[in-house]
C-alpha cells in the first residue's frame, strides 16, 4: 500500500540536508525505514528521523530523486510505503550515538537524555544535528577541521570511552562503519549498526540489497555488532544494479 | 507409523523436497542462494541470465497490496559471464544450482545453456515467458515455431537436462507446451500481466507501468495450466505460482506436479517459507495416510 500524505514542513538543516515533517498514523520504531516514491522518478529508502506521532524524513541530496524530494513544500503530498526493517533494540542505561554523512538522521529518534553523539562530516556546515546533543555529550570531527576533532569518526571514537555505553549505536555509509567495526573489532561493547545499500523492493525479495545471505531490509538494517563480523561481504563487495559483482 | 518421505526426483535430479526457489526471487547474489539452501530449500533457479550486462528498470519495481503482488524488475542480470562467481558460491551448499537463461533466438540461448553447463549448473530453465520486457519472454513464448526452435537448439548443444518455462499470457498454452515438449520438464507458470495506478497521484506505480502478477492471486491460473498440461502431455511439470502452504503444493501435486516452485512467498514469510512449507507437507502426508508423494501425484486428472 503506497501512502500519500502531505507535509506539514520543510526544514533545511545543512546545505545538502532537509527534513520533512508530516503527521502518520503508524506504530514506527527508530531504525526502521520507508520506500519514498517521487512519480515519474524513482523510488528510494529513507530511515524516519522521527518516529512519534509527528513523523519525519531527512533528505540528503545526492541524486534526482531526493533532489526532487526535498522541494517538496507544505502541504503537497509524499508518496511512500512501510514502514519496513528490523528495528534498534532499546536499552535503558546510557547510550552512545555515531552518525557519519547523514546517519544521524536515523539515529535522531534515539536522542534522549542518556544519549551522547558522536558527529562527523567533511565539514562544520555540514554536521547533521549536532545542536539536538547537550554541549557536554557531543563529539564532532570534520575532515577539514573547521570544527572540533581533524579528522575522521574513528579519531573521535577514539576519544571516547566506549566500554561506559550500555549500546552504542551507529549508521552511517558502509566504507565509515567498516573503518568502525575494524576499530572496535573484538572489543567487550555491545553495538549496533545500522547498514546502508541500494535497495530496489525493500521487502526482501530483489536481493539487491544482500550481504551474505541477509537481505538488509528485512533481516536488517540494523544489525549487532557480532553479527556484522561473520559478513565476508560486508566493506568488501556488493552487487551493482545488474547483480554484477563489484568491488568497494 | 513411518514418517512421510516428501523427497522428489525431477529426472535425474535428485530433490530432498518438493520445494525450488523460484527465478528472479533473492537468487542475484550466491551467498544469498547459499544461505536460502542451507534454510530449506531443496534446489534454487537462478535469475534470468542474458548475453549482456543489464540494469532492469528503475525502481519502483514492485506494486503491493496485500495479497496483489506485481513487479516489473526488468531482467536486471550481469551478463553470463560474470555470473559463473555466483553459482560457484551457491554450488558450494552442494544442493542443485538451476542456471535460468532468456535471450532474443535461439542462438543466444544455445550459447547461453552452453555457458551455464561449463557452470556447473544442474539444469538450464528456459525463460521463454518473462512478460515485461520487449523483444523478450512473451515474444518469443507466444510463437510456437521459435520455441520449438529454441528448445531443440538447446537439447542438441548440452548434456544437462532443459526446462522450459512458459507464459500464462498466451491464446493457447496447450500449442506452446506441444511445441516445448522436447525439453526434460516444462516449468508452469510465469508471472501474469498486469498494471496499478496510485490514485492520488493519477500514476502507473511501477516504472515500466505495466508488469506480472504473481503470489496467492495467480495459483488459480497455474493449476489450471498445469492441468490442462498434464491432461494431454506426457512430460514431468513443475509448477510455481502462488504457492504459499503446503495446501497450495499438494493442489499442484494432485494436479500432476513433480515439484513446484516458491517465490513471491517470501515477502509474507521471508526465507523460512521452505521449512514452513516442507513441515506442514510432512504433517499433510501423514494425517492423510500418504508415505510418499507419489501417491497423490496427478490423482485430479484420473
Ligand atoms: C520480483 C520477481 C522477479 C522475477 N523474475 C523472474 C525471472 O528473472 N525469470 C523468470 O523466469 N521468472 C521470474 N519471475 C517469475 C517467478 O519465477 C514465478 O514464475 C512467478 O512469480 C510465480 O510464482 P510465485 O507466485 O511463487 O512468485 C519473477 C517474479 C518476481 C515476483
Ligand atoms: S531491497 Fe530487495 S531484497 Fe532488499
Amino acid at each position: 500500500m503506497i501512502n500519500s500524505i502531505r507535509i506539514l514542513r520543510n526544514e533545511i538543516n545543512t546545505p545538502t540536508v532537509n527534513s520533512l515533517y508530516f503527521h502518520w498514523d503508524a506504530m514506527v520504531e527508530p531504525g526502521q525505514f520507508v520506500m519514498v516514491w517521487v512519480p515519474g522518478i524513482s523510488e528510494i529508502p529513507m530511515s524516519l528521523s522521527l518516529t512519534g506521532k509527528e513523523k519525519c524524513l531527512t533528505v540528503k541530496k545526492y541524486g534526482d530523486t531526493s533532489n526532487a524530494l526535498s522541494k517538496v513544500e507544505p502541504g503537497e503530498r509524499i508518496f511512500f510505503r512501510g514502514p519496513y526493517g528490523k528495528p534498534f533494540t532499546r536499552v535503558k542505561g546510557k547510550t552512545l550515538l555515531v552518525g557519519g554523512g547523514s546517519g544521524m538522521a536515523s539515529l535522531r529518534p534515539l536522542i534522549d537524555k542518556n544519549a551522547s553523539g558522536v558527529v562527523a562530516a567533511r565539514s562544520s556546515d555540514e554536521l547533521l544535528f549536532k545542536e539536538l546533543f547537550a554541549k557536554d555529550r557531543i563529539t564532532v570531527a570534520t575532515d577539514d577541521g573547521s570544527e572540533g576533532i581533524k579528522g575522521n569518526i574513528v579519531d573521535a571514537m577514539r576519544e571516547i570511552e566506549l566500554e561506559a555505553f550500555e549500546m552504542i549505536y551507529v549508521c552511517g555509509p558502509e566504507r565509515m562503519i567498516k573503518s568502525i567495526v575494524d576499530f572496535v573489532s573484538v572489543r567487550k561493547i555491545n553495538m549496533e549498526l545500522s547498514l546502508e545499500r541500494n535497495m530496489k523492493c525493500g521487502i526482501g525479495i530483489c536481493d539487491s540489497c544482500s550481504i551474505d545471505g541477509f537481505q538488509l531490509c528485512t533481516d536488517g538494517p540494523t544489525f549487532n555488532l557480532s553479527t556484522v563480523l561473520t559478513m565476508k561481504e560486508f566493506g568488501r563487495t556488493k552487487l551493482a544494479e545488474s547483480g554484477k559483482r563489484i568491488w568497494f | 507409523m513411518s514418517i512421510s518421505d516428501i523427497s522428489t526426483s525431477i529426472g535425474n535430479i535428485h530433490l530432498s523436497n518438493p520445494l525450488i526457489l523460484a527465478s528472479g526471487i533473492l537468487d542475484e547474489n550466491g551467498h544469498t542462494m547459499k544461505r536460502i539452501l542451507s534454510e530449506g530449500a531443496a534446489a534454487v533457479v537462478t535469475k534470468s541470465i542474458g548475453m549482456e550486462e543489464r540494469n532492469g528498470y528503475k525502481p519502483p519495481i514492485v506494486a503491493t497490496d496485500d495479497p496483489i503482488f506485481i513487479n516489473a524488475v526488468g531482467l536486471p542480470n550481469p551478463g553470463i559471464n560474470d555470473v559463473g562467481e555466483e553459482i560457484k558460491i551457491a554450488r558450494e551448499s552442494g544442493k542443485p544450482i538451476i542456471g535460468s537463461i532468456f535471450g532474443k533466438d535461439e542462438n543466444e540461448f544455445i550459447h547461453l545453456a552452453v555457458k551455464m553447463q561449463e557452470y556447473g549448473v544442474s539444469a538450464v530453465e528456459l525463460n521463454l515467458s518473462c512478460p515485461h520486457v520487449k523483444g523478450f519472454g512473451s515474444e518469443i513464448g507466444g510463437d510456437p515455431t521459435l520455441v520449438k526452435k529454441i528448445v531443440k537448439g538447446v537439447k542438441g548443444s548440452i548434456s544437462i537436462p532443459a526446462w522450459a518455462k512458459l507464459s500464462p499470457n498466451v491464446t493457447n498454452l496447450l500449442d506452446i507446451a506441444i511445441a516445448a515438449s522436447d525439453s526434460d520438464a516444462l516449468v508452469l507458470i510465469n508471472t501474469v500481466r498486469g498494471m496499478k495506478i496510485d490514485i492520488y497521484s493519477g500514476r502507473p506505480v511501477l516504472s515500466n507501468k505495466v508488469g506480472g502478477l504473481s503470489g496467492s492471486s495467480i495459483k488459480p491460473v497455474g493449476i489450471r495450466c498445469v492441468y490442462e498440461v498434464k491432461s494431454n502431455l506426457d512430460i514431468p511439470v513443475i509448477g510455481v505460482g502462488g504457492i504459499e502452504s503446503a495446501l497450495d503444493a499438494v493442489e499442484y501435486i494432485m494436479a500432476g506436479a513433480t515439484a513446484v516452485q516458491i517465490g513471491t512467498a517470501l515477502w509474507k514469510y521471508g526465507r523460512a517459507v521452505f521449512s514452513k512449507v516442507s513441515m506442514e507437507l510432512v504433517e499433510f502426508m501423514s494425517s492423510e495416510g500418504y508415505e510418499k508423494i507419489e501417491e497423490f501425484r496427478g490423482i485430479a486428472l484420473k
